[in-house]
């Protein structure tokens, strides 16, 4: 459905997009995690054609972005980060119109507009302003809108920033129906948890380069160490720690101020048992222990030694 | 047809926004109601402003009943009150109950210089054309005593050599003469300079919707900036539309507004201020045609040469109020200095102006023809201006 070849983009002689390629399969769900200025936007921008990239090629179905634009912004839907609707008009009126930009006739816009507003869930407020509503209603219209023209893509940029959890799982069930309906779904966010819930396949993107791509798993198995298991102990035993080191299942030990020590695991929780038995043998007290599992935010950060919210 | 969509759409939202109904569509036309009748006195031309003229007379001749007759004439607005003395007449000047008083003292008609006329204060422009209508009577007046008396003397010494006179043929050529005499007295006085002709409220009915709908070029261009700013132009752009038809829909939208507008201010000062807008509603629609569209390219330009709102706000108003007073938006072009009137035709509002009030007091179509030249003339250089910077935006 959509690939990307080595693309670049530069502003001002300074790289924003640094070669990234991918290949989204029609139908599939995927994830673009990065944080704030990785350059998510951008690429999606490149896209949908708003700006021009500068090297490599994008393609979408088989169509060259840039040469076959028309075509390709028929296909597309683009759900921008910013609630893109005119606020002193109501949400039918914003649906019917944005419809009609997308070729549609006045019945036929008029129709789809009332199926939008029931996938979106505010049918009831079709006559409603927009600047009367919630945040939360303001982003399901901005949705609804990229619906209208029935895309066979949906670019997702951020669509849940700064709303109500009704709403942000309003949104989620929404965007998994209808890529259960066959709609390819690209979705961004800097909310790992989304992403983890929404995706089947995910790629990480920072300072404009694709640091990881593949399916959960694949990103999981990339972890070393990235379950952690932090202890609190009444005394640092230095033969404790060097043993400690000596498990198969420790990647590392870090000892932090205050009787604490960070033990990272090859994942497994099974060596949890193994890292008290020792604990136990070396006559340290245990006073404190939690487990810390690894996640898509843990790989972020062991990739690029920053969290995603940065 | 894109176009035309991004142009009604732009066109309601303006007219939902009550602020925008406040100051683009009642404001001016409160401002004509105070301004048409604040400067109602001072704005001359044929609609002289009412006037109650006190005369005094203490003698009733043909020569004093004729000027009366004549400052009285439809058309010039001056009521005439007769006093008995010449003190009721000061009495009445006094309690202002007259706005011009004119003693007629005995024997005027033959020494026509003794007229005195006394104006009140603010009443000057009144008793100016009450002088000038006197002075020019008593100069036709003068002509036409002197011409009868030198045809009666020529006849006199013509019958005394004994030559045939034919007294039929010189009463007829002297009625003949008085006649074009008199015709010539009531159109020097009555026909007044076209610039003038206007009442002060057509004048500002006129100033106003050519200031206001200049105002469009502001509102034109921040509604391009409020669309870059909320990201509805960047997702106009992803729609399957053109940056040509963006643009074309844009300036759809900023025309299609200020014809409302006008319609409804033109409808509205015609109605309840009485505003008569002349005889030709095309020739007013073809003016408004052009206008708008010079002012719609102009918000073009302030929204190719601003980076936002706030500065296509700034920048607009400042535009509009310079334009509005180079052009006589605000003061009459009358009372402008010969230089400034020619820097006024640099003003697109100008042309609107002049345009409108030449058709208030009826015009022809040849003389359109240029302000429509001059008024498309700078919006299709607005257009290729600012199509490229904003393209490029």
């Amino acid at each position: 459905m959509l690939t990307l070849s080595n693309v670049k983009k530069s502003f001002d002689s300074r790289e924003i997009i640094k070669g990234v390629s991918l290949q989204i399969e029609r139908g599939e769900s995927f994830g673009l995690l990065g944080p704030n200025g990785a350059g998510k936007s951008t690429l999606i921008s490149m896209i949908c054609g708003l700006i021009p990239y500068g090297a490599g090629e994008i393609r979408i179905d088989g169509k060259v972005v840039g040469k076959q634009l028309k075509e390709i912004k028929q296909i597309i839907g683009v759900v921008p980060q910013d609630i893109a609707l005119y606020p002193s008009m109501s949400a039918m009126d914003n649906l019917l119109f944005w419809g009609k930009m997308y070729g549609l006739s006045g019945k036929a816009a008029k129709i789809r507009a009332q199926e939008v507003l029931e996938i979106v869930g505010l049918a009831d407020r079709a006559k409603g302003r927009i600047e009367t509503f919630s945040g939360g209603m303001k982003r399901r219209i901005n949705i609804g809108a990229a619906l209208m023209h029935r895309p066979q893509l949906l670019i997702m940029d951020e669509p849940t920033v700064g709303i109500d959890p009704q709403s942000r799982n309003h949104i989620l069930e929404t965007v998994k129906s209808l890529n259960e309906q066959g709609m390819t779904v690209i979705y961004t966010s800097h909310y790992m948890e989304e992403v983890e819930y929404l995706c089947k396949r995910i790629a990480i993107i920072d300072e404009g380069k694709l640091i990881a791509s593949g399916t959960k798993k694949d990103l999981s198995n990339r972890l070393a160490g990235g379950t952690v298991l932090k202890l609190t102990v009444d005394s640092l035993h230095p033969l404790f720690i060097e043993e400690l080191k000596t498990l198969n299942s420790v990647e590392k030990v870090i000892v932090k101020p205050g009787e604490e020590i960070d033990v990272h695991l090859h994942s497994k929780m099974e060596m949890v048992a193994e890292v008290i038995l020792l604990a136990s043998r070396s006559g340290i007290h245990i006073h404190n222990m939690q487990l810390q599992e690894a996640n898509l935010e843990t790989l972020f950060l062991q990739l690029t030694g920053r969290t995603l919210r940065e | 047809m894109k176009s035309l969509l991004i142009a009604v759409k732009d066109a309601k939202i303006h007219l939902k926004d009550r602020k925008a109904i406040l100051m683009m569509i009642l404001m001016p036309i409160l401002l004509t109601a105070i301004l048409g009748s604040a400067l109602k006195g001072v704005m001359g031309g044929g609609s002289m402003p009412e006037t109650v003229l006190g005369v005094y007379s203490p003698e009733s001749n043909a020569m004093t009943e004729n000027i009366i007759q004549t400052l009285e004439a439809e058309g010039l607005a001056i009521t005439v009150e007769r006093a008995g003395t010449e003190k009721q007449l000061m009495d009445w000047m006094e309690k202002k109950e007259v706005h011009v008083g004119l003693v007629l003292p005995e024997g005027w008609g033959v020494d026509t210089d003794r007229a005195v006329i006394i104006p009140i204060i603010g009443q000057e422009s009144s008793s100016l054309i009450i002088q000038q209508m006197i002075e020019t009577f008593a100069q036709m007046s003068q002509t036409i005593e002197h011409a009868t008396k030198t045809v009666m003397t020529e006849a006199a010494v013509m019958s005394a050599n004994g030559a045939e006179i034919d007294m039929a043929t010189i009463q007829y050529e002297l009625a003949e003469s008085v006649e074009k005499v008199v015709n010539e007295q009531k159109i020097y006085v009555i026909e007044p300079a076209k610039e003038e002709s206007v009442s002060s409220m057509q004048y500002y009915a006129a100033a106003m919707a050519a200031m206001f709908l200049l105002f469009n070029a502001m509102v034109g261009a921040k509604s391009f900036h409020q669309e870059r700013k909320t990201e509805t132009l960047s997702r106009l752009m992803m729609t399957p539309t053109s940056g040509h038809s963006i643009l074309a829909g844009k300036f759809i939208g900023t025309f299609l507004f200020a014809w409302v507008q006008f319609l409804f201010f033109m409808g509205a000062t015609h109605y309840l201020l009485q505003v008569d807008w002349g005889s030709s509603n095309l020739q007013v629609f073809f003016i408004t045609f052009f206008y708008s569209f010079a002012v719609a390219g102009l918000s073009m330009i302030v929204a190719a040469f601003t980076t936002d709102e706030k500065m296509a706000d700034v920048v607009g108003s400042m535009g509009v109020q310079v334009l509005a007073l180079l052009g006589g938006s605000m003061l009459p072009l009358a009372v402008f200095p010969e230089a400034l009137r020619k820097i006024a035709m640099l003003t697109p509002n100008s042309w609107a102006l002049t345009s409108f009030t030449s058709i208030m007091t009826g015009t022809d179509w040849s003389a359109l023809w240029l302000p429509a030249i001059v008024l498309f003339g700078v919006g299709i250089l607005s257009i290729f201006i600012s199509s490229f910077r904003l393209r490029a935006v």
